[in-house]
């Protein structure tokens, strides 16, 4: 690491200390449109709070720039595999399904999570068992609790 | 009489409902998405053809089941399995990263089958009085145990207060979302339709606490869970002794569950919550609460399962359901015939005391089912390759979320909140202020509104937030909560000074 | 025993009733019924009654599935994108479908849900504890007028019917109360009980539920409740109010004329079941019927009425 002021722990912390005063000033700018004031009290009550606390922990890390935090060691791809497939399966679902949906965010993790050479049998076990796992699941909530999948 | 419905709760085919229901409800509870709820709603119409007292040791047997299994998730994945569990993923699931995830899941048994006593216990003696509590527990008694509650932040987050507070501000501004409770407002969608209903409390759980946990998992080859060379079985015999040491914790943290347990507003979450403070605001100097302390589990599991027999002193007493779960029960009894309310202990007695032996029947069975269930549900996890594990976990947690109200908008919710959670808590946002913001934000903002309408109307304002004996009672225990720690660390700080 | 023997005969009769019944739709399996609200509500404990007797009627199961969210809207929202092909209905409120999409847009309009059928309503009831100072409606009022604002009553919501109702009682009676909204009836009622408000703005099945704990001063019928005789209603007392919570059920905008045709008929016969009625009197609800012939009627007539007093109100513009 560099020096702490340019640390990725330090801009991505002040960045999100950021984003909560934001959050809290754009509550604050929601609540104006309530009809009912008993609706506004809290939000903007615990929006204040946010936004002070938020500018606390922004000023404070300001004052004392470290380097604590961080996304860490890792590999990115699989991460982003894992996240993508998992958006895909809920965005697809109404369309193909839940079972071919719920395959790619299976196959998605399954490939991200997987630090070990493939070889065929390896595939094939964990294909079958990804099958028997889906399987299983898809069949305890659709046939024995009745949840209408698609 | 009353050893007459103990005999009756004892028949052959009781025992088996009660043995199917522990072992069906662990298993329900441990998948994060289903719920007891769902599975009782499932289940009542099956009852319809039993009779009232079989009917109900089974959905009670379900129930109890359900919130001793959400402690297999909170452990062994660091995802509450309902919401009762959260606070069971403090010291849970560090202990099973340090390899001691059989020893959690043994105490975790224990505590449940102790707490479930109790909170039973109390159902069977003291239903009649204890249920004034729930009455006795008005708007600004509820505000203030959620200030209560919400004070857990302050000492979760050492080292990180401002963070922890913003965190907490931030769930709290969450449970805002959508259309207001008790008021007429839709709040915070900036025009979604994805939004209105807002952030459930178990979608936000499965996201906040399981998606970070699954990145995680991904970018590194390492192992899930350290494992000890030699598997040993469940360790059993050092989770008893450990439990036995802990005698007081134990029974201190069942009778708050069993009393928090009893007020309509509150559950099992807020339960696990209030004991965990309370263990950790009485701990001894060596034990290190949030980084794998055995108290800290057996506090929440004791606490929460002794919500199910407490919940169940106002269901039966007054006719208001404690929880979701209870008010299922509380519809499958009216359907049945059966009037809860005052009279029904007298009028329909041995139904309600044959139903309560049978739930303490299930309690102890819950001693050997649950060890059992929960040494394999140990081992699948430390053996299956992550490679299978990851996916489907994150199956589970979609078909989960899914399944709460069908709807894929919550899928999109859980994932969106969950990829969110993971960035911000790699930059010192934990997850659990903004979860406990999140749970304990409406009842927080209920109370203070119907307090504030009802003090503003009798002219009292004053005498409304502080004037209150139960009231001012909470209030004394946030503050000592919130100071007395602080204080005794400076003062061990100084007598180790003196010491070197 | 009774209930079992009353079942069967039920049973029977189904028997003649379904061959006579469906003729061009018909139900195949198991029908989801969702109710947009958590469990333990009255929209949830009649579709518990309705359930065995469904199954027996017609010989499949009801499964009652919970889909809370928005007071509802998030359930109503989702309604037209099920499938319509009649194993999924789902439960529906007045004046809520009335009222929520008239404040905002809520993802549903009150012309989109085909409303297959109107089965009870709990009628309004002003409720105070059984050693409360009211003993009559006049006493409430009295103090009322002596002490304006002073008298707290609990209702469940806002802009919901317990709210509509006091805002248009206190006009009618010329008082001032103070309306502390809860979530939910149950958390109106525990409110009451615990002596936390001086009166609760309920239903009438607050005290078949609460029984001797409680006492009605008034119901919103036109005639009495056959389970509280003694209750005048607000007409007797010189108010003119008649009204509560209806509740019925509603199928996805794509289910044919058939089909729902099929579902009110079938509602209708659970309805005209003589112990089916009985129960639901004992819980306190009044029944009503209105089928699909009826309901376009009878949804503009409620939603002038509704539509009127939230505006009087300043709950819309």
């Amino acid at each position: 690491m560099s020096r702490p002021q340019t640390s990725e722990g330090q801009i991505g912390s002040l960045a999100v200390s950021a984003l909560m005063v934001l959050a809290g000033v754009v509550t604050l700018w929601d609540t104006q449109g309530y009809a009912d004031r008993d609706s506004q009290v809290f939000p903007q009550t615990v929006a204040i709070l946010l936004i002070i606390t938020a500018l606390g922990s922004l000023v404070w890390r300001l004052l004392h720039p470290s380097d604590n935090g961080g996304f860490g060691a890792g590999i990115w791809w699989r991460r982003l595999l894992l996240v993508a497939a998992l958006f895909a399966c809920a965005l697809t679902m109404p369309s193909i399904g839940f079972l071919a949906s719920g395959a790619i965010a299976f196959a998605g993790g399954l490939i991200a999570a997987m630090h070990d050479r493939w070889d065929a049998r390896t595939a094939l076990i964990f294909g079958l068992s990804g099958a028997v796992v889906m399987g299983a699941f898809y069949a305890l909530f659709k046939f024995v609790l009745m949840v209408p999948l698609p | 009489m009353e050893f007459g419905h103990f005999l009756s709760a004892l028949t052959p085919l009781n025992l088996a409902l009660a043995l199917f229901g522990v072992v069906a409800g662990t298993v329900v509870g441990s998948i994060p998405g289903l719920t007891a709820t769902m599975a009782l709603a499932v289940l009542v119409p099956i009852t319809f053809s039993m009779e009232p007292a079989s009917a109900l040791i089974l959905l009670g047997a379900i129930y109890t089941g359900a919130i001793y299994g959400g402690a297999y998730a909170a452990i062994l994945l660091n995802t509450p399995g309902t919401p009762s569990a959260i606070a069971t993923t403090f010291d849970g699931y560090p202990m099973a990263k340090r390899g001691d995830g059989d020893l959690a899941v043994a105490l975790a048994c224990f505590a449940s089958v102790v707490g479930g006593l109790v909170g039973a216990l109390a159902l069977l003696f003291l239903a009649p009085p204890l249920s004034k509590v729930a009455l006795a527990f008005g708007p600004i008694e509820y505000f203030w145990l959620s200030i209560f509650g919400l004070s857990l932040i302050a000492s979760l987050s050492t080292g990180n207060l401002m963070k922890g507070l913003a965190g907490g501000a931030f769930g709290m501004l969450l449970s805002c979302v959508g259309v207001a409770e008790i008021s007429a407002d839709i709040r915070l969608t900036f025009g979604s339709q994805m939004l209105i209903g807002g952030f459930g409390v178990v979608s936000a759980l499965i996201g906040l606490y399981c998606i970070p946990v699954l990145i995680d998992l991904v970018a590194v080859p390492d192992r899930h869970l350290k494992v000890e060379d030699d598997v040993r079985s469940v360790r059993i015999g050092e989770a008893f002794r450990l439990a036995m040491r802990s005698k007081v914790n134990l029974i201190r943290s069942s009778v708050i569950g069993t009393l928090v347990g009893i007020l309509p507003g509150a559950g099992g979450s807020v339960a696990g919550l209030v004991a965990y403070s309370e263990a950790k605001r009485t701990a001894k100097p060596h034990q290190k609460f949030g980084e794998g302390e055995p108290d800290g589990i057996m506090a929440v599991e004791s606490a929460n399962n002794a919500t199910v027999g407490g919940g169940f002193i106002p269901t039966l007493v007054l006719g208001i359901p404690g929880t979701p779960p209870d008010a299922i029960v509380l519809g499958a009894l009216l359907v049945q015939g059966v009037r809860t309310g005052p009279t029904m202990f007298q009028q329909s007695g041995s139904i309600v005391f044959t139903f309560i032996y049978g739930l303490l029947i299930a309690t102890v069975l819950m001693l050997p089912a649950g060890l059992l269930i929960g040494r394999y549900a140990y081992k699948s996890i430390v053996t299956i390759p992550k490679a299978v594990l990851v996916p489907s976990v994150a199956f589970m947690t979609i078909i989960g979320t899914f399944a709460i109200r069908n709807s894929v908008s919550d899928v999109l919710i859980m994932l969106g909140l969950g990829v969110f959670g993971w960035i911000i808590g790699r930059f010192g946002f934990a997850a659990s202020p903004i979860v406990l913001g999140l749970i304990l934000g409406p009842i927080a903002e209920q109370g203070f509104v119907q307090g504030w309408t009802i003090g503003a109307a009798t002219g009292n304002l004053t005498g409304m937030f502080f004037g209150r004996p139960i009231s001012q009672a909470i209030l004394a225990f946030t503050l000592v909560t919130l100071i007395l720690p602080p204080l005794m660390a400076r003062r061990r700080a100084r007598k180790e000074e003196r010491h070197t | 025993m009774l209930r079992r023997s009353i079942l069967k005969l039920g049973a029977a009769l189904a028997v003649t009733a379904g061959l006579s019944g469906a003729a061009s739709a018909e139900i195949n399996g198991p029908v989801n019924y969702i109710i947009p609200f958590g469990p333990g509500g009255e929209s949830d404990i009649s579709a518990r009654f309705q359930q065995p007797y469904f199954k027996d009627k017609f010989g499949e199961d009801l499964v009652i599935s919970y889909q809370p969210g928005g007071g509802g809207a998030v359930g109503w929202a989702s309604l037209n994108g099920l499938t319509g092909d009649g194993q999924t209905i789902m439960g529906v409120n007045l004046p809520h479908i009335i009222i929520k999409p008239a404040q905002k847009d809520v993802g549903f309009t009150t012309e989109d849900l085909n409303l297959a059928y109107m089965f009870h309503f709990t009628p309004d009831a002003i409720v105070v504890r059984a050693d409360s100072p009211y003993q009559t409606l006049q006493d409430l009022i009295d103090d009322a007028k002596a002490n304006p604002a002073q008298v707290t009553m609990s209702g469940s919501g806002k802009a919901s019917a317990n709210h509509l109702a006091q805002i248009k009682f206190d006009k009618m009676a010329g008082i001032q109360t103070t309306y502390v909204p809860f979530k939910g009836t149950g958390a109106a009622v525990t409110a009451l009980l615990g002596n936390q408000v001086k009166a609760e703005w309920g239903y009438t099945t607050v005290g078949a539920k609460q029984g001797d704990q409680v006492r009605l001063l008034a119901v919103a019928m036109d005639e009495r409740h056959p389970l509280f005789p003694d209750v005048p209603t607000f007409k007797e007392l010189g108010f003119d109010m008649v009204g509560g919570a209806y509740r019925g059920i509603a199928l996805p905008n794509t289910a044919s004329e058939e089909t729902t045709k099929l579902w009110s008929d079938m509602i209708a016969d659970i309805n005209a079941d003589p112990a089916f009625r009985q129960q639901m009197l004992d819980g306190g609800f009044a029944m009503l019927d209105v089928g699909v012939a009826e309901m376009d009627d009878f949804m503009k007539a409620r939603a002038e009425e509704y539509l009127k007093d939230a505006r009087e109100a300043g709950l819309i513009k």
